[in-house]
This record gives C-alpha cells, structure tokens and sequence, in this order.
C-alpha cells in the first residue's frame, strides 16, 4: 500500500478542504510551521484507517471543526489491485467509502472489512508499528488498545518469520525450571558464585577448616603425648635402672670395693716405701760395717807399714847424723886452719900497715897539724854557735812581736774610744788637798780628766764617798777585751808587759844576729862539718913508737901476699867442708824430717787402730757379713713388696669411676624424678581429656564434614551447570526469534552506533537493552534522542519486514525526532533514505531548517481547488 | 573333657562414629558405641554358656590409646562382673603399649582381680593344663613380626600352648610386621589366637582371627561372633565354634538395574524385611537406569532409609541411559530441549573428566525433576 494523496474536510481548523497531492514513493517530506495542522493531517490519517464512521468516541469528536460540521478524510491508496480512493465522514452523515479507479466498490461496513484487510490483520494492523505520533519516544507508548495491537502485530510479524516465541524459548516451563534452578542455587550460593554467608555450603566449607583446624590441634596434642610418654618410657627406664635397689647395691659395693682397694693399694704403698726405707737402712750399715772392716784392715796396714818405715828411716837417720859428726869434725879442722891462717894474715896485714903508717906519717905530719888547727876553731865557733843560737830561740820572734803590737794598738784604740765617749772626771784639788781624790787607792790626778766607764765610787778623804754611775750606753768591754787580748799574747811569750816584750824581741834579735855570724864562721871552716876534718885527720897517720921499728914495706907486702894466699887456701878448703857439712846436715834433717812424718804416721796409725777400739777383725768380718746378708733379705722384701703392689693410679681411677658413677647416679635420678613428675602430670591431663578418642572422632566427623561439603560442592556444580545451560538455551532461542527483526535493525543501528546490537524482551517483543562495547543499557535509562531514534530505527526494521513480507505500509512520522541534534539527524536522514528505497515514508515536521536537507518529495498542505473529490 | 576358652578381638571400645550421620533427634552413634560396650557381657555370656573359664583378647580392646576415663573404668568394670572368667587383654596397635601406656598403667592399678593386662611378653599359665604365650605391640607400626617370641618361650611338655597375638598375617605396607601363618607351627602352638583382622577369617586349621565381637564397617556383611575353641589335649587338632555376638549388621547389598526396570521394586526386594532398626545398610546401585528411574530410585531411597539405622544410597556406579522419550518429557524443541541436549551430550563426551560429566549428568536429572515438578 501506498498513500498517493490525503484531503481533508471540516477537520478542525481545515473548514474547507485542504489536499497533499502527489506523495510518491520514498521519502516524502511536509515541512511546515508549527499550528499549521500536521498533527491534524496524522490523527486525520489514523481515524481514517483505525476508527469506524460509525465510531463518536472523543477521538472523532477532537476532529470537529469549532464551528461544527461532519469531518471528511479521503486517502488514495495504491495496491496492487490499483488505485483506491477511500473516504470516511464522521457524525454526520457518517460514510465509508472505497472506489476504485472511480467506480465505488465497497461502503459502509464493506469498506470498513476492505480498510482492514488493506491493513493486514485481524487483531491488528502492522501500521500500528510505523504511525509515530510528533513527541512519542516510548516504543511502547499509544493507548492500551493502541499497544495490544502493536504488540499482536508484532508477535504476528515475527511469528510469520519464525516461530512461536514461547515455543522457541520454553515460555514459563523455562522460567519456571530456570527460577526453580536459582532458588536451589541462591540457598547455597550468591550471583557471583561465591559461597553464600548463611547458606548450608558455607556452613559446609566452614565446618570442614573448624574441624581440620581441630584436628590438627589435637594431633598436635596427641603428638605431644606420644612424645611425653616416649620420654616418660626412657625416663622411667632410666630411672628404673638408675634407682633399682640391685643397681644401687651394686653401685655402692662397687665404690666400696673401689674405695677399699684404693685404701689397700695405699697400704701397700707405705709398706713399699717402708721396706725402701729398711733397705736404705740396712745398705747404710751395710756400707758402714763394710768400712769398719776395710778401715781395719787398712789401719793394721797402714800401722805396719809405718812401723817399718820408721824403722828404715831411723837407720837413715842415724847414718846421716854419723856423717854429719865426721864431716863436722873436718870443718872444724878446716876452720882451725883458716883461723891461723887468718892469723897469719892479721899479721901480715898490720905489719904491711905498719909499714904504711909509718911511710905516711911520714908524709902528713903538717897536714896534720894544720887540720887539728880548724878542727879546734871550728869547735869553739861552733860553741859560740850554739851560745846565740839558745838565745835566738828565748822570746818573741819578728811576727809575734808585730802581733802584740798590733794587739796594743788595738787597746790603745779602744781606750781611747771609750774615754772619748764615757763619762768623765776631772778633779781640780783645792789648795792643799791634791790627791785627797781617790778611786780606791789611787788619786784622781789633778785636772786631768778621768772617764767613768763604769760604776765609781771616788773616796773623798774628809767627805766620804761619791758613787758615780755613767749612763748604761757607756758601758762596753772592748776596752777589757783588747785589753785581754793583749794579755794573753803577752802571757803567751812570757812578758810582764809591753816594754819587756819589746826588750825581749830585741835580745832575740841581737843572738839571731850573732847565730848568723857564727854560722858563717864555722862555714867557711868546715864547709863539710867537722866530722870529715877530724876523719880526715884521723886518716892521717900518727906517727907512733914503733914505727921505729916498722918492717920493710916489700918484705911486709910479700908476707901479706902469701898470708893472703895461705888463707884464701884455707878458706875454700874451709868452705868445701862446710859445703860437705850443709849437705850432710841437710840430709841427716831431711831423714830426721822423714822420720817424724813416720812416726806420724805410725802414731796416726795406732791411733786409729786405738779407735777401733777391741774389735777384732774377724768380729768386724763377721759383722759386714751379717749386715750384707741383711741388705739382700731387706732388697728382697722390697722387690717382693714392689712386684705384689697394686697399681695406686689404677685403683685411683677406679675409685674415681666409681665415685663418678655413683654421683651421676645420684644426678640422674635427681634429675628424672622431677621430670617424670612432669611428665605424669602432662600425660595424665592429656590422657584425662582422652585426647586419642577426640581426634578419631574429630577426624571422623571431618571425613564426615568433607563428604557432605564434597555433596554440596557437587550440588552447586549441578545447579550452576543447569543454571548455565538453561541460560544459554534460552539467550540462544531469543536470539533465533529475534534474529529476522536483529538483521534488519542491525545496518540501521549501526548508521547511528558501529558494534551497537539490541536485546529483545520476549514479552514486548521490544528492543529492552542498548548494548554498546559490551554495556548493555536499559532503553528506559537511555537518552530522549537516542530513545526516539531506537523507536525510529525499529519502526523502519519492523517496516521493512512488512515490505519484505510483501505487505508494504507507509511509515509516517510526526516530528518523530524531536530530540535529536544536528549531527545525529543527518545520519537518520540517511537511515531514512536508505529504508525509502522499497518503502513509502511520510515525514511531517515543523523544523524546517533542519530537514531542509533530508531530501525526498516535498509535499505541501494546499487547498483542494475542486470542491471535495466526492462521486 | 579338653581345655576350652574364648578367643574375641578389636572390640574397640570407645570408638565414637562420628562418621555415621545422625539426625539431629537420633541417636545412632550412641547406640553404636553402646553396642561395642555391650560386646563384653555377650562375650561373657559366651564363656558361661560354653563352660568356658578365660576370655582371650587379641587386642585393641580400647578404640584408641587415651580412652577417657569412663571408658576404661566402665569397661573394666562389667569385666569384673563376669568373675567367674579372666580376662586376658593383650596390647594391640590401637592400645599399643607405648602410645597406651597411661591406659595399662590404669588396667594394672585399677583392674578387677580376673582382669590381667598382657603387657610383657611372657608364658602366663591358663590353669595347670594350658599355658598362653602372648605377644603385646609396643608400637602403633612395627616392623617386625610381633608373634616371633612364641617361638623362645618355654612350657612344660603335656601342656597346651596357646598363642595371642595382633597384627596382620598378609604384608600390605611391606614393612616386615605381618604374622608368619605357619607360626602354629614354628613355636609349637596348639592354637594361635589373632586380632586386628575385624572380620572372621580362620588362616589354618590352628591359627584363627576371631573378628570384632561387634562390627564397625560394611566390609564383612554379617554380625560380629566371637570364637568357642576346644582342646581336648597337646596336639590334637582345636574345634572352633562361632558364636554370634554383634547386635549391629553392617551390610552392603548390591542393586544391579537395568533401564526401564521398576527401580523402587528392585530396591525393596534387596532390604532385609525384619530388624531394619539394627542394620547399617549401604546400597550400592550399579547398571543403567533411565532418567525417570533415577527419580524414582532417589523417591524410594528417601521412603526406605528411615527405617534403618543407618542408610546409604550409592549411585555413582549407576549409569544412566537417556533416551528421546525422557528428554521428550522435558520439551521436544525449544530452549528447554536444547539446554536438555547439551547436558546430555556433556554427560556422554568423552572428551570431559568424569566429575564433568557426572555434574551434567545430575544437572539434567535435576532439569527432569523440575520439569516434572512443574507438570505435577
């Protein structure tokens, strides 16, 4: 069908009859400004088609002019059958008529059949899915009867297509399976899968880790008391070994024995050492009797051997003493000789003397007298000498007397120092009375000032006393001291006072003068002394008596010569027995020297066999016997004690075992039974919670526990499979329902959003979800402009369809996008082009501006010039 | 008149069952632990009515190492009530004499005069005509063959040898700690009395595990006994007589389905018809069952269980078989049937691991159970 041309008569503002003339094929487009009447020209079209003539609901009235009138649409419509015009007047005169190609072919009632047949349907009409009334973006909006009908003929349409949609999706036998499914599934799980809080799977799951957590704790104490009673085993076997009365027993008879056997060995060991002991002992006097006997035998030895000696050497002795004798004799011999000879000698000598002296008396007897001449002056001078030299040495020497002196100048000086600042007296005597002035015995001389350096009593004959008493600063004793001094030097050389010291020095100095003199005398005399002179003169011969009869000189000296010969021959002869003596002497001392080193000997010897006292020697012999004999028995019970002697270590160690033994003994035990008392305790608090019989049965419970969650785990796998493949079932037979109107829709759609699909509901048979990337969007949530261009874009589908069915309608559209924007409505324009190739759309629109480049045929409302095409 | 005594072992007193589910107004575990101390007067009673005057345990009397108190005193006193028979314990692994020691200590302080705890391994006497060679484990794990001191230990010829001892005879772990089954033999035995193995199983004709007196797994699918044995003298072969003990069966029962085979019929024709209340039964599905089987199987499974102590439905060797008509039932097309299709193409690809496709698996038996659901 195809609508050629609409006029209209008496609707509402339309009193006289308006026509659009010439709607082609394809797009078609009204534009005019608003209250120019498309709306009127739609809900014209509508009645024409939905509602009777005979119909006067508020719809038909709404079509009345204000003025009043019966409201008159005709609407050419071209099928196949060819061109109709249909007409339909209402309230008035109410008429419905069909012509074809001038000729009326159906009225009333018929015409009404022809205009639904023309629609399609019986229920309903597939234009309900094309009119899009100005404003109306709801798909599904329109009245309730308006909406029935769409969705019968939508239902009708797709049917024709495809199947029934229950049919195709298991209508409430899926639901209801799908909502049974859930509602097992939701008591055990949440949408995403996940176990659900309160649910029986949960409960399960957490049954299952309570009791495995359980379990493990009590194998853990179960372990635990497997191992205390382990070690309360070893313990008590331990113990049990350590603290049995025989273990004790022996232990104690072990430290015992070791204890005696240590005791036993120390025995041992004195009585070693005391047998060391013995045999020193017993080799001491061993030796000591083995001496006694050797010193016995050596002293008897010794004293014979000395006797013999002494013996030898008393004949020696006596040999050399009768050589001494003999030789003594001819020394004594000799020495006769040489004393005559020396006699001789003598002799001749004083003869040859004689003969000399008187030759040099001869010669010195001037010299002689010259010389006793200086001897006797050189005596007297040295007299003389001596005389001045004893006088020389009384009184004071040069420096002595300068020291005294010196010494007198010093009191001088003090003297007159004290005078000059003491006190003074000056007695002026009265005529007749000088000297009756006294200082004790001596006058106060006359005007002669007297100094007071001292206390002073003066006696005035006559008068009495007068005491005078100088101030104490007068009063020094350097006076007295110098004065003292003096003294002493003075009493030191002997002198009264200073004159005599004087007179002293200088005899002292006159006999130094003569000493010098004498001395110089006696020099020049006897330069030598006079001992050389009086040797000298001694030396020179008196001459005597008888030299008167002096023999001759050469016979005297020829005399002296063989005296002197004689003599010298007596002396060697003299000398050589003296010689022979000495040797003989030395030798007789030498054997006498001998003899008493023997008879020391001998009397050492007899001493020391005195001191051996009586013992024989065979006493003695017999003595080292025995002792020896003893030394061997006491050697041999040392050896045997040594060889029989416990080894002292070994049995030290022993003991010290033993006593280790003993204290580890007594370690253990103290150690094990603290610790079995732990260990009971420990083992009795497990074994009274019967912690064995709690963790088979925990155990149990969760073999138990996991079964059951096994179950539910295999039931919530059942329920999400079924879940699953129902889902999938029935989003499977949506889409092969909806997969004719998708196709359609989906190069429409995809003008306006690459990738974009739609999901259908199964009820309405409508788009009911956007989905764009992946996000399905509700259509209701949707944008005004996206809502009215899906509207748009699905009336076009279903359209098509329709046209692809053969039965083709126009799509007409009142202001249908209101909402969309510029860019947006190009692209419907080209949906809308693309749609009109084998479909005819109406498009009325008030936005002149903006569809101004949407094309297609532009119609135009005109009045209709004729008077209403009404045959 | 020969020489006769009660062998039991692994009476694992104490043990609490913490894995059987309890409702929260049941009280299984407790009548399950009250069972195992109910073992001592049936076994008792065993001795009385067999003329028997000892009572021999092969170890692990107590569950584990450190029972509470009350566990030991109240075990140790209903032994002391039966008193005209000794009791000899023996350490077992569970008891072991190293983990377990404050617990013998106790059994020597506290025990009653015909309670005898064998912690050393020496000849005791049974009277002048037996003597017992026991064996104690003094380790949780050993390494060695806990029974190879009988072999030394000396008796007076004429005289009975009776062997106790605990441990394995096969070598699972390969540590060296297994029993050598001809140890009758080895150390001369007249009768080796063994524990650990918790279900009966004679090893010769003289070495025996007596079983736990009350079972405790569904491995051996029938009531705990203890054993009456007879001597009639050194040499001659013993008589072993079971004699049923355990108050609780502990059983599994295998249901082999096929598809379209009325699964809850098959259940209940499996369930043992009388003393449900003491029966710990596992139900182990196997076969194919359809879609709507399943349902069924799990709707019947929810009726029975009750009933019993404790129930268990195992399906995981429970194959299911869709076919068109099942998956029909969900929808023939749309979304419903393609969600039906993949599930079920994931349950059956070879290309995911088998938790994958048992999670499809169930995901779609579940889409049918909703669907049905709905229809209801």
């Amino acid at each position: 069908m195809m609508i050629r041309s609409i006029t209209l008569t008496n609707v509402r503002r339309f009193t006289d009859p308006v026509r659009v003339d010439g709607i082609g094929d394809g797009l078609n487009v009204l534009c005019e400004p608003n209250e120019y009447g498309k709306s009127t020209l739609f809900d014209a079209i509508q009645a024409l088609f939905f509602k009777a003539h005979g119909s006067r609901d508020k719809e038909i009235n709404g079509l009345r002019p204000h003025a009043g009138g019966a409201p008159e649409v005709t609407v050419e419509v071209e099928t196949d059958a060819g061109r109709h015009r249909v007409t339909k007047r209402w309230l008035q005169k109410p008429a419905a008529t069909v012509h074809r190609d001038g000729r009326l072919i159906a009225q009333a009632d018929a015409a009404e059949a022809w205009i639904a047949d023309l629609l399609g349907g019986d229920a309903g009409a597939p234009s309900g899915l094309i009119w899009v009334r100005q404003g109306m973006t709801d798909l599904t909006a329109g009245t309730a009867t308006e909406q029935k009908a769409a969705l019968a003929a939508r239902r009708d349409l797709m049917t024709s297509v495809g199947a029934e949609v229950d049919a195709m999706t298991g209508g409430r036998r899926m639901d209801t399976a799908l909502a049974r499914c859930r509602e097992e599934l939701s008591g055990y799980a949440t949408k995403t899968g996940r176990p659900f809080a309160n649910g029986p799977w949960k409960a399960a799951q957490d049954k299952v880790a309570a009791l495995a957590e359980r379990r493990d704790a009590l194998a853990a104490t179960a372990e635990d008391l497997h191992e205390a009673l382990a070690a309360r085993h070893r313990a008590r076997r331990e113990l049990r070994e350590w603290d049995a009365p025989e273990a004790a027993e022996e232990r104690a008879a072990r430290l015992r024995a070791a204890a005696e056997a240590q005791a036993e060995a120390e025995r041992h060991a004195q009585q070693v050492e005391a047998a060391a002991h013995r045999v020193e002992m017993a080799r001491l006097t061993a030796d000591s009797a083995r001496d006694r006997l050797s010193g016995f035998r050596e002293t008897g030895a010794e004293r014979a051997a000395a006797a013999g000696l002494v013996a030898e050497a008393e004949a020696t002795a006596a040999r050399t003493a009768a050589t001494v004798e003999k030789l003594g004799a001819l020394r004594d011999a000799a020495d006769r000789t040489l004393a005559q000879t020396q006699d001789a000698l003598k002799t001749a000598e004083a003869r040859q003397a004689a003969a000399r002296r008187a030759e040099a008396a001869r010669d010195g007897a001037d010299r002689r007298r010259e010389l006793a001449d200086r001897i006797a002056k050189a005596e007297t001078v040295r007299r003389e000498m001596e005389t001045a030299a004893a006088d020389a040495r009384s009184g004071p020497d040069a420096r002595t007397l300068r020291r005294i002196e010196e010494l007198a100048a010093a009191r001088a000086t003090a003297i007159a120092t004290r005078d000059a600042t003491a006190t003074r007296v000056i007695a002026q005597y009265a005529q007749g009375r000088a000297g009756t002035i006294r200082d004790g015995d001596t006058a106060l001389p006359e005007g002669q000032p007297v100094p007071v350096p001292r206390a002073l009593r003066l006696t005035i004959d006559g008068v009495g006393t007068l005491d005078l008493h100088p101030g104490e600063a007068g009063d020094d004793s350097s006076v007295a001291a110098a004065a003292e001094a003096m003294q002493a030097a003075l009493d030191a050389i002997g002198a009264e006072d200073l004159g005599a010291a004087r007179r002293q020095g200088a005899a002292r100095t006159e006999a130094e003068r003569r000493l010098g003199e004498a001395r110089a005398v006696l020099q020049s005399l006897a330069p030598e002394g006079l001992d050389p002179l009086r040797q000298a003169l001694a030396r020179i011969p008196e001459p005597d008596d008888a030299e008167a009869d002096a023999p001759d000189p050469q016979e005297a000296e020829a005399t002296l010569g063989a005296a002197r010969d004689a003599q010298d021959r007596a002396h060697i002869a003299r000398q050589t027995a003296a010689d022979r003596l000495s040797d003989a002497r030395t030798e007789a001392a030498g054997a006498d020297a001998n003899l008493r080193s023997l008879r020391d000997r001998l009397a050492r010897a007899e001493a020391a066999q005195a001191k051996l006292g009586e013992s024989t020697e065979a006493e003695l012999a017999a003595e080292a016997r025995t002792t020896d004999e003893a030394l061997t028995a006491a050697l041999a019970a040392h050896a045997e004690a040594a060889r029989a002697a416990p080894d002292l270590a070994t049995t030290a160690a022993a003991l010290t075992r033993a006593q280790s033994v003993d204290r580890q003994a007594r370690d253990e035990i103290a150690r094990l039974k603290p610790l079995l008392a732990r260990l009971d305790e420990r083992i009795s608090r497990s074994a009274g919670d019967a912690v064995e019989e709690r963790l088979a049965e925990t155990g149990q419970a969760l073999a138990a526990a996991q079964a059951e969650l096994a179950r539910i785990d295999h039931e919530v796998a059942v329920l999400t499979r079924l879940e699953k493949a129902l889902e999938t079932a029935r989003n499977e037979a949506r889409e092969r329902y909806f997969a004719p109107i998708a196709r359609e829709l989906k190069p429409l759609l995809h003008l306006l959003w690459p990738e974009a699909d739609l999901t259908w509901g199964e009820e309405s048979l409508l788009p009911d979800a956007l989905v764009r990337d992946g996000q399905e969007e509700p259509i209701d949530i949707l944008s005004g402009g996206t809502q009215e261009q899906v509207a748009l874009l699905v009336r076009l589908a279903f359209a098509r369809m329709l046209a692809a069915a053969g039965r083709i309608a126009p799509v007409i559209l009142d202001d249908a996008l209101v909402f969309t924007d510029d860019d947006r409505i190009e692209r419907m324009f080209d949906a809308l082009h693309r749609q009109a190739g084998d479909l005819q759309i109406i498009v009325l629109t008030c936005r002149q501006r903006a569809f101004r480049g949407l094309g297609g045929t532009a119609l135009s409302l005109a009045p209709a010039g004729a008077a209403p095409v009404t045959e | 008149m020969g020489f006769r005594f009660i062998h039991a072992s692994d009476l694992h007193i104490g043990r609490k069952f913490a894995n059987i589910p309890e409702p929260p107004d049941g009280n299984i575990r407790g009548r399950l632990m009250e069972a195992r101390h109910g073992a001592i007067d049936r076994l008792a009673a065993a001795a009385r009515d067999g003329g028997a005057a000892h009572i021999l345990l092969a170890g692990d009397t107590f569950d584990t190492a450190t029972p509470s108190p009350g566990v030991i005193r109240q075990a140790l006193s209903a032994m002391g009530a039966a008193s005209e028979v000794t009791w000899w314990l023996l350490p077992g692994n569970h008891d072991n004499l190293r983990d377990a020691e404050p617990l013998w200590d106790a059994i020597h302080r506290d025990a009653p005069a015909n309670v005898i705890a064998l912690t050393e391994p020496q000849v005791r006497e049974l009277g002048p005509d037996a003597v017992l060679l026991p064996c104690p484990i003094a380790f949780r794990s050993g390494a060695s063959d806990p029974s190879e001191p009988m072999v030394a230990m000396p008796s007076e010829p004429g005289v009975l040898r009776i062997g106790l001892a605990h441990g394995g005879v096969t070598d699972f772990t390969d540590s060296g700690g297994a029993i050598a089954p001809d140890r009758d033999r080895s150390a001369r035995l007249d009768y080796l009395a063994l524990g650990d193995w918790h279900g009966r199983m004679a090893v010769s004709d003289r070495v025996h595990y007596s079983g736990s007196p009350e079972q405790d797994r569904f491995k051996h699918g029938r009531r705990g006994v203890c054993l009456g044995v007879s001597l009639d003298g050194p040499g001659a072969p013993p008589r072993v007589d079971e004699i049923e003990t355990g108050t609780f069966l502990w059983t599994e029962v295998g249901l082999h389905l096929h598809p379209r085979q009325d699964a809850a019929a098959a259940l209940d024709k499996v369930l043992p018809a009388e003393g449900r209340r003491d029966v710990l039964l596992r139900v182990a599905a196997t076969g194919w069952a359809g879609l709507p089987d399943h349902a069924e199987l799990h709707d019947a499974a929810l009726r029975r269980g009750p009933d019993f102590a404790h129930f268990e439905l195992l399906t995981q060797t429970l194959g299911t078989e869709y076919e068109t008509a099942d998956l029909d039932q969900i929808d023939r097309a749309g979304a419903l049937r393609l969600a039906a299709d993949a599930l079920a193409d994931e349950a059956r690809s070879t290309a995911l691991s088998q938790a994958d496709r048992q999670v499809a698996e169930d995901a779609l038996a579940r889409l049918y159970a909703y669907v049905r659901e709905g229809a209801a």
